[in-house]
């Protein structure tokens, strides 16, 4: 008889729904409710996926940190929170990379070009090469434990990128435009329905996170549990011919 | 055959050994805030994307005949298009440029936007062969009243870019 394990339970089940009713909201919100901009047009539809793309990212690898440092600190040096901590990480950088293409395609159509070397687009490309250069330590061998402890150190040095990336805008002449919203100095400059539009999109793509980030942490939980089997047959197997 | 590792003899040197770990880490960390105060400090004009119409022929970086990019709003009734050449006057500060520019730019180009114009400054006019529209960090509704959309084109022209 064979068991089959899953990664859902009815919590993530009905986190899953909200989460693609949300997402559906976002759609019509985005593509059919809100309206075009005075200098964009349609254009500006784009936001509402770009922008919660990079809160996503910025979410993750600050998760990714903290999971770090706490796995580092803790003594019962628990792998849970390592497991979080890679899970976030795959996940941030899935965002950025869908951050990445939908600013390109937006500055295709409104600068003029796909991609340009400034500070902001420059600093956010370094940041998506410095994640996956963390999922590869993570994959580079060793007991679990060896893993957890070098990439916990990764990550706890590579979020400092975060801060640079976000006030790039801000600390030099840029193409990219600064914040909106995120500006604390700044007066928000979002007509109505575009603001709505856009906060939804957050609170919908940081469902979509949590949901995903439960989900790939169980599974990474099981692939720990496969990788320990196969260790404790390949020690059966070597007694065995030992004892022939 | 017991293959348990073996208990560290003493408090003492276990609490050693964890601040000998955050050592390197406090190190490395150090070594990048430096890094990046040397970076947000004293690169600053190299990693500037570009130089404002003000700055040409001023600040270090933005003279002589060497290629530049320069940012500046396109003036209100300057455009003009006439075999595929685009010709505006960029303006920033109260200074003024000319622009003269080889086809037809792309993206949102119209005249009281701020754009960046790639090229060098020949016999007074800057010839460009590349421009970027700079988009401000503004979102208007296109289908707001006729009232505030004509607030909003008086406001363009006046408005400094970011």
């Amino acid at each position: 008889m064979t068991t089959t394990q899953t990664t859902a339970t009815p919590a993530t089940q009905k986190l899953g729904i909200a989460t693609t009713l949300a997402l559906i909201f976002l759609l019509f919100s985005g593509l059919i409710f809100s309206a075009e901009d005075v200098v964009q047009g349609s254009t500006v539809r784009i936001m509402y996926v770009h922008v919660p793309s990079i809160w996503v990212a910025y979410l993750a690898f600050a998760l990714t940190a903290i999971c770090s440092a706490v796995y580092l600190s803790n003594r019962s040096r628990s792998l849970i929170w390592d497991r979080f901590a890679g899970a976030a990480a795959e996940i941030g950088v899935l965002f950025v990379a869908v951050s990445l293409v939908t600013g390109s395609l937006w500055g295709r159509l409104t600068w003029g070009t796909f991609w340009v070397w400034d500070a902001r687009l420059t600093s956010t490309a370094f940041l998506f090469i410095t994640y996956v250069g963390y999922l590869a330590v993570r994959r580079l061998g060793g007991t679990f434990r060896q893993r957890a402890r070098r990439s916990a150190v990764m990550a706890l040095l590579a979020v400092l990128e975060i801060p640079l990336v976000h006030f790039s805008v801000n600390l030099w002449r840029t193409l990219h435009q600064k914040a909106s919203i995120a500006d604390p100095n700044a007066k928000v400059k979002l007509d109505g329905f575009m603001l709505f539009t856009l906060f939804w999109g957050l609170i919908s793509f940081t469902m979509l996170f949590v949901w995903l980030l439960i989900h790939r942490q169980r599974l990474m939980a099981l692939e720990d549990a496969v990788q320990d089997q196969g260790l404790d047959l390949a020690i059966q197997q070597r007694r065995t011919e030992a004892g022939r | 055959m017991d293959l348990t590792p073996r208990p560290i003899a003493d408090a003492e040197s276990r609490a050693q050994r964890q601040r000998r770990r955050w050592v390197p880490i406090v190190i490395v960390a150090l070594a990048l805030a430096a890094g990046g105060v040397v970076v947000t400090q004293f690169l600053t004009s190299a990693i500037d994307y570009y130089c404002n119409v003000d700055e040409v022929g001023v600040r270090d970086g933005c003279v002589g005949q060497r290629r530049i990019r320069v940012q500046g709003i396109v003036l209100e009734n300057s455009l003009q298009q006439a075999d595929g050449v685009t010709e505006f006057m960029m303006s920033f500060n109260n200074k003024t440029l000319q622009v003269r520019y080889q086809g037809d730019p792309g993206g949102v180009f119209q005249e009281c936007i701020p754009v960046v114009a790639h090229g060098r400054v020949v016999d007074g006019i800057f010839d460009s062969d590349r421009i970027e529209v700079k988009h401000t960090n503004q979102y208007v509704e296109k289908n707001k009243s006729r009232f505030d959309e004509a607030t909003k084109e008086t406001a363009a022209c006046s408005q400094s870019p970011e």
